[in-house]
């Protein structure tokens, strides 16, 4: 007896059906796209949001009070003009647009603002975006906002363009006013968000959007787990349009060169996330001036950024990323060898005494792993007499719980800005509540585990925060020139968003805040 | 004792050791995650959020209190059923199981019967000629398929037939630019019931690829469980008794043998289900299948505590049940078990 037949017959059935399966591909709705990216979405609430995959989202239906621009400019949304500030600077009032509904029918005025801007305060996530400089939020008129200042505050307008603070229709958030609403959103923006899951949001035009309309027919916004699988589904033609975020490097190059063969069309956005080392400095072994300008001096970011990332993260000197003021001209050396091996020298290394530089990288993310390696194999090509570099790898929940604490000699992490301004780089690495000296006993440099400080910095930094334009620029990059020569954090790379659609439709833009321009998504 | 009332001792000597083995599995999972580095503050702020505003969330979080505490509260809240919400978006833990376990399970249940089909069929093809061709080949296919990485075998499987080929999705449980079926969350099962050809097809398309690539893995067990217990009967005194009263080989194999050397496959098929229910993590990693599994994965990256040790207790649960409801199938079936 056998069962040969009934094997053959069942490898038989089953190329068929197959066949059959693929054949039964669901029919595309006219002018509605599919757009996909690798994180989920646990809500949509702006007071849970803290992902760039949500951050995303609500760009599409909601409106901040201020947009930025590709090029930086800032520009009124929902405000009608820029803030006018008292003269103390500690309070500014914001005349807002009169011909804003909401997505249930209501209307945007002021009292709508504050009781976004009061909820976002009280509930959110990343409320302290707000708490740490504005003191309180009222309605001067029905369509006029006053805001109080901690202190003057020059990067308000950017800090206003940020997308969590976008207001949401009071009617709909009633029962929601002291808990967040995970599934659904009630904002003003161009689209309406049909239905959510963490995996899939479905959004369509709002009929009734106070601006230009979207030019699709509504996104379906996805999310495949993982990089490979993104990538199929892109040159599969499964969907539309794909989102660099989450991406691992080798793909983003094969998307790359794909587009460059006119098999897709690809759009690069303006640089939000820089990644940088921070250095312990009020403890051995990096406690020495002298040698952090060593370790600033031996990184070849060119080679680096071309093994790790094929130059997709590119090479960054300054804390500032482009376009923004004061990133240029970089503050951060090049890559010096020769000047770094003096360094190390003058530190009594090289003759016969090698220097063992500890490096920690969050061993979940690839691209720091594949830094840690690179870095660690030139370091031995140019500089092995002077200096072999000690890499381990911890978790990142693990590496920011420790980070405070000092645990780290040296670490690498990234940072993206939730607004487009020099402060929102700065300040998170150099503000000190208590500084000493050199050293930051509390503030946000203890917290962001260099614990460097300065003799008059913090001063600096205040005035920083209280001017504008060409005024502020030559503090910028005074600040920068400071950090540079202490040498407690060194920028590493910058990473630009990028998003890759098929040929047949307009190639992607992002906004000045880097994230990729939904509704102007349509067919050529 | 009647043979009935020996099997409900049996069955009340089984279930009495649940409520145990749930305490100490919940126990474990509260305690481990806290002991693990890094915790939910971190994960949901980052790097950037001052000291104030961790500890705010902190305590809104109800984290900041003494660990015997928080380990009461939740140990009094699972008394009452209450599973708590996620630290992530508030929502309830049950909600979040309900949402995913019903994608588990289908694809688990779909996986199992093309294991069982495919290993049934090729555990049985070298019975004929033991130590043959096809036997060999058999032998083969079961080490195999139970040796080949999950993650591997998933990615090559989702490469030629998604990518290359086009023919199947790549990833995901249902077409994006459809509205999934509503209903028990078993899309298979929802679009037939509402006689939705296009959500049907829809949901089959994307179950395709993950299905039959765990089922594949998984038939391996099967295969070889069925050959060896199979061999095992063709060469007992029954099999040889029957064959001696001249039944003909089909009826030996069909009516004799093969009900004997299923029993065992059937116990190797309760506990792939236990572990299908919460263990096929890689599978639906790689096909963003977003049942419990990749729930957990994501729901531990991001030091979820409450969705954490929710899933893992009702995954527990669920496992004991399985385990339970196999051992007194097997009990039934086999008057050889002794109770």
């Amino acid at each position: 007896m056998t069962s040969r037949p009934l094997f053959h017959s069942a490898l038989a059935a089953s190329l068929p059906a197959v066949a059959l399966l693929s054949g039964c591909q669901p029919p595309h709705p006219t002018g509605q796209l599919v757009v996909a990216s690798k994180s989920s979405l646990a809500s949509v609430d702006p007071v849970d949001v803290t992902t760039h995959a949500g951050l995303q989202l609500l760009s599409a239906v909601g409106d901040s009070l201020y947009t930025a621009a590709a090029d930086g400019q800032l520009k009124p949304h929902l405000a009608t003009a820029l803030p006018q500030i008292s003269p103390d600077g500690r309070s500014a009032r914001i005349p807002l647009r009169r011909d804003v509904l909401f997505h249930d029918g209501s209307r945007f005025d002021a009292a709508a603002m504050v009781f976004s801007l009061e909820r976002f305060r009280s509930l959110a996530k990343m409320g302290y975006l707000l708490d740490d400089r504005i003191s309180g939020v009222r309605a001067s008129g029905p369509y006029e906002l006053e805001l109080q200042l901690k202190r003057p505050y020059s990067a308000l307008p950017a800090l206003l363009s940020s997308i969590s603070l976008a207001p949401l229709s009071p009617k709909a958030y009633r029962q929601h006013q002291s808990k967040p609403l995970a599934d659904r959103f009630v904002g003003t923006g161009p689209y309406r968000l049909v239905s959510s899951t963490p995996q899939k949001q479905t959004l369509l035009p709002f009929e009734r959007y106070w601006g230009p309309p979207p030019r699709n027919r509504g996104l379906h916004l996805v999310t495949l787990s993982n990089s490979t699988a993104l990538f199929g589904a892109l040159v599969s033609g499964e969907v539309d349009v794909l989102t660099s975020s989450g991406m691992d490097s080798d793909q983003q190059r094969a998307l790359a060169q794909r587009a460059q063969q006119g098999r897709l069309v690809e759009g690069i956005g303006p640089a939000g996330e820089i990644g940088y080392l921070t250095l312990l400095s009020d403890r051995p072994p990096l406690n020495q001036p002298l040698l952090r300008r060593a370790v600033a001096l031996s990184l070849d970011r060119e080679l680096i950024s071309q093994r790790v990332s094929y130059g997709i993260r590119a090479p960054l000197r300054s804390l500032v990323p482009p376009p923004l003021a004061g990133s240029e001209p970089p503050a951060w050396p090049a890559y010096n060898p020769t000047e770094a091996r003096q360094l190390y020298q003058q530190a009594g290394y090289c003759q016969g005494r090698r220097f063992t530089l500890p490096l920690t990288f969050r061993s979940n993310v690839p691209a720091d792993k594949l830094f840690a390696l690179t870095w660690k194999a030139q370091l031995q090509r140019d500089l092995s007499d002077c200096v072999a570099l000690e890499i381990t790898g911890v978790e990142s929940t693990t590496a920011y719980r420790q980070l405070a604490d000092g645990a780290f000699p040296m670490i690498l992490f990234d940072w993206s800005a939730d607004y487009p301004d020099p402060d929102i780089y700065l300040a998170p690495m150099l503000a000190c509540s208590k500084p000493k000296g050199q050293q930051c006993l509390e503030g946000n440099a203890a917290a962001a585990g260099s614990f460097w400080s300065a003799p008059g910095l913090q001063a600096e930094l205040e005035v920083s925060e209280r001017l504008s334009g060409p005024t502020r620029l030559p503090l910028l990059r005074k600040l920068q020139q400071r950090t540079a020569a202490a040498a407690a954090y060194i920028p590493v790379w910058q990473v630009a968003p990028r998003a890759w659609a098929q040929p047949r439709l307009r190639r992607p833009v992002f906004d000045g805040s880097g994230r990729l321009v939904l509704q102007a998504l349509s067919v050529r | 004792m009647s043979r009935r009332r020996h099997l409900l001792r049996y069955l009340a000597s089984r279930l009495a050791l649940v409520p145990v083995m749930l305490w100490l599995i919940a126990s474990l999972v509260f305690l481990l995650l806290r002991v693990a580095p890094g915790d939910p503050i971190d994960a949901l702020l980052g790097l950037r959020a001052p000291p104030e505003a961790r500890a705010l969330l902190r305590q809104q979080l109800g984290l900041d209190q003494p660990l015997l505490v928080q380990y009461g509260r939740y140990l009094v809240d699972l008394l009452h059923g209450q599973l708590g919400d996620s630290l992530t978006n508030n929502e309830p833990v049950t909600a979040v199981i309900g949402h995913s376990l019903p994608a588990s399970l289908e694809l688990g249940v779909v996986a199992l019967l093309i294991a069982a089909v495919l290993g049934i069929a090729v555990g049985f093809s070298g019975i004929a000629r033991p130590e043959g061709k096809t036997d060999l080949a058999g032998r083969l296919y079961g080490i195999g398929t139970y040796a080949l990485p999950p993650f591997w075998a998933a990615m090559v499987v989702q490469l030629v037939l998604a990518v290359w080929l086009g023919w199947l999705p790549v990833g995901g449980r249902f077409p994006a630019t459809l509205v999934p079926p509503t209903g028990s969350g078993f899309y298979l099962l929802d679009s037939l019931l509402a006689g939705n050809t296009q959500q049907f097809w829809g949901a089959l398309r994307h179950l395709v690829l993950p299905a039959a690539t765990l089922g594949l893995l998984l038939s391996g067990v099967f295969a070889n469980a069925l050959r060896l217990n199979l061999r095992r009967a063709l060469d007992s005194d029954y099999v040889e008794a029957a064959r001696s009263r001249g039944l003909s080989e089909r009826r030996v194999v069909l009516r004799h043998a093969l009900p004997n050397a299923l029993l065992p496959v059937l116990t190797i098929a309760g506990i792939t289900v236990a572990s299908l229910i919460g263990g096929a993590l890689l599978i639906e990693v790689t096909y963003s299948w977003p049942g419990v599994a990749f729930r957990l994965q994501e729901a531990i990256g991001q030091r979820d505590y409450p969705v954490v040790q929710g899933i893992v207790v009702v995954v527990a649960a669920l496992v004991v049940a399985v385990s339970v409801l196999v051992d007194l199938l097997v009990a039934l079936l086999d008057p050889r078990v002794s109770f």
